[in-house]
């Protein structure tokens, strides 16, 4: 499968790449985009079977990015991974078509939690 | 910190978490990003002369930011330790800026999620030190990671300025 990696954050990228190959998908094709406008672009021209996304980005946002998917009739499974986990980001992102969110600091094993039953 | 300013009297950030609660976050930041075993002790030592500094602000019925201050060489060892880099790796300075405003970001965004109000967060930045307001408004994590200086501050912004004192005179 081939997983797309959204963050501004090169830094961040490296570290949700390595929690990825921690928590045991490291037979998965990785693919990297810097902001959401080059992940909706990369969801067209790359097919991945998943987008993990940071939410708070320049040019556009994680969830302006799932909202454009969906608006233009995409259902890739899509994820957040950013640093605000309050109930209301929650809600949004499940409210806009993600399947889950998972905040940082997050460990190998919030990883398989969230990633067992779409990865599986 | 010149685009953000508070309400003249904001709530102040001490009567909404503590430096315990700071703490907190920061422990399970550096379990999780910085490394296994790596722990920031909470017990002050001398402040380097010169500094580094990565902040989020966080905007809302309180305006303020989430800043984190260290020395430079403090930065590229935390760097080195968030890309799990190994000498001889070079680390790049666009690399340090990124991995401390990292660090910032998920402090930041921690914070926000316990502050009681709806709020958003902005995109990390690097500089010197922004300027904190009033004291009052400040929650401070003096600390060490590997025996240097690292402070954790939520500071709230600068005051607005009164508008009718800057209208030009008819």
């Amino acid at each position: 499968m081939k997983i797309l990696v959204t963050d501004d954050s090169r830094v961040m990228r490296q570290i949700v790449i390595r929690t990825l190959r921690q928590a045991g998908y490291d037979d998965h094709e990785i693919i990297q985009a810097q902001d959401g406008l080059e992940a909706l672009q990369m969801v067209g021209s790359e097919k991945p079977d998943l987008v993990l996304s940071d939410w708070n980005m320049p040019e556009m946002t994680g969830l302006e990015c799932l909202e454009a998917l969906r608006a233009a009739g995409s259902q890739v499974p899509f994820g957040f991974v950013t640093s605000e986990g309050s109930p209301e980001m929650r809600e949004k992102a499940a409210n806009a078509g993600a399947l889950f969110l998972i905040a940082k600091p997050f460990t190998e094993e919030t990883f398989r939690e969230a990633l067992d039953g779409v990865l599986a | 910190m010149s685009d953000l300013l508070s309400s003249p009297a904001q709530q102040p950030i001490t009567e909404m978490l503590d430096a315990a609660t700071v703490q907190s976050i920061a422990d399970d930041v550096w379990t999780s990003l910085v490394g296994d075993g790596e722990v920031l002790v909470p017990l002050p030592v001398p402040a380097p002369e010169v500094t580094v500094s990565a902040w989020v602000q966080i905007t809302g019925r309180w305006c303020g930011a989430v800043v984190v201050t260290c020395d430079e060489a403090t930065a590229v060892a935390l760097t080195e330790c968030l890309l799990r880099a190994r000498p001889p790796a070079v680390i790049e300075q666009e690399d340090v800026d990124d991995a401390l405003g990292e660090l910032a970001n998920v402090l930041g965004g921690n914070v926000k999620s316990l502050l009681p109000e709806l709020s958003s967060l902005g995109l990390p930045q690097t500089g010197p030190i922004p300027p904190a307001s009033r004291p009052e408004d400040l929650c401070r994590v003096d600390a060490q990671w590997r025996g240097q200086s690292l402070t954790i501050t939520v500071q709230g912004a600068t005051p607005a300025p009164h508008t009718e004192r800057n209208e030009v005179p008819q």
